[in-house]
């Protein structure tokens, strides 16, 4: 690794970490009130985040000044049922990776501690047990690194418009119809 | 100037505001490094040295997720600084063992337990990810943004299980 990745990646790990801080998403309480409906933070900067990029990338693509870098693998039942047993973790802990790195950095000792100790004790885990389930898992409905306006023959800047449009009418039924849940009066 | 520096000293953005920030580092990451975001990642090269210690010919850390200190790790240092940079930007930065008020009206005031339940999270949440390819960082929003079926898939089983979780943690209170 040159020393200017890894002062690109260092720098850029900070500004998401920074982003995370500000977000509030370095808290218990945020995240598990998102699984709840009483805090729709989560939800609000993800689709933010996606939309921005995706309106950068999309068309930085098209004008042939980028191509997608290590695009995450699509195989249906894997992504899936790692989807679910991710939420019951991150639903009981009330962190992720990213936001227990960020929320170590600031102070955080359980996090720091605990946390860094349980991801890789995790990780180990996962590399140690590969072999044995991985494989199989990967061979079903295996889409391979591919993106959605390729996949189904889509045009690219009509998929993100309509993605971005989706994104608005959630932020605009989260604000302005209710869909948030207010907290409940604790006796 | 003003503006800004109120801003950065502010505790908490408005979760849009921070979400374009991270939007704009994201395709920062793919213009000037080629690469995405992510963290699970960055744990798993580094469990390779343990990985390998305990088993010297698994496949995994020798030929799929390679073992050292990567660009994966070196951002996951940056995210840890991150955090430490917006806590020190707020006043917020202090060592605390635990300090959620909601936590402790959900699961009692026990350290012992908030630290057991982190560690066991972690690792659910780490061999979770390894299953579907990345965690909440590197598939969700970093897959995401790119429009990959699979991120969409994984938030959708996070939320479904997440949601249910939820139900069964706090009951009544929900």
């Amino acid at each position: 690794m040159s020393l200017t990745t890894i002062l690109l990646a260092l720098i850029l790990g900070i500004l998401f970490g920074f982003a995370l801080n500000k977000a509030g998403l370095t808290r218990y309480t945020k995240i598990v009130n998102q699984f709840r409906f009483k805090d729709m933070s989560v939800l609000k900067f993800m689709m933010t985040a996606l939309v921005v990029s995706m309106l950068g990338l999309y068309p930085l693509r098209a004008m042939g000044l980028i191509t997608f870098p290590s695009v995450p693998e699509t195989y249906v039942v894997g992504n899936v049922v790692g989807g679910l047993i991710f939420g019951v973790g991150m639903a009981l802990a009330g962190f992720c990776p990213g936001t227990a790195a960020a929320g170590a950095g600031e102070g955080k000792l359980d996090y720091l501690i605990p946390g860094m100790l349980g991801f890789l004790t995790g990780a180990v885990l996962f590399g140690l047990t590969y072999s044995s389930i991985m494989p199989q898992i990967k061979k079903i409905a295996d889409l391979g690194p591919v993106v959605i306006p390729d996949l189904w023959n889509l045009n690219s800047f009509l998929t993100v418009a309509v993605f971005a449009l989706m994104a608005l009418a959630l932020f605009y039924a989260i604000d302005r119809m209710g869909l948030q849940r207010g907290e409940k009066k604790s006796k | 100037m003003n503006w800004l520096k109120k801003q950065l000293s502010k505790e908490l953005w408005s979760p849009y505001m921070a979400g374009a920030l991270l939007g704009i580092v994201g395709i920062l990451t793919v213009i000037l490094a080629h690469a995405l975001l992510g963290a699970s990642g960055g744990f798993e090269n580094v469990a390779g040295y343990i990985g390998k210690a305990i088993d010297p010919k698994n496949v995994y850390f020798n030929y799929i997720m390679p073992t050292g200190i990567t660009y994966s790790v070196v951002l996951l240092i940056g995210i840890f600084f991150g955090g430490m940079l917006g806590a020190l930007s707020s006043g917020t930065f202090k060592f605390r063992r635990m300090d959620d008020q909601q936590w402790k009206k959900a699961y009692g005031k026990q350290t012992w337990k908030r630290w057991l339940l982190l560690f066991l999270g972690g690792i659910v949440l780490e061999y979770a990810a390894g299953i579907a390819g990345g965690c909440t960082s590197g598939l969700a929003i970093s897959g995401g943004m790119l429009l990959a079926p699979a991120a969409f898939l994984f938030i959708g089983g996070m939320f479904a299980s997440g949601i249910v979780t939820a139900l069964i943690v706090y009951g009544k209170k929900y």
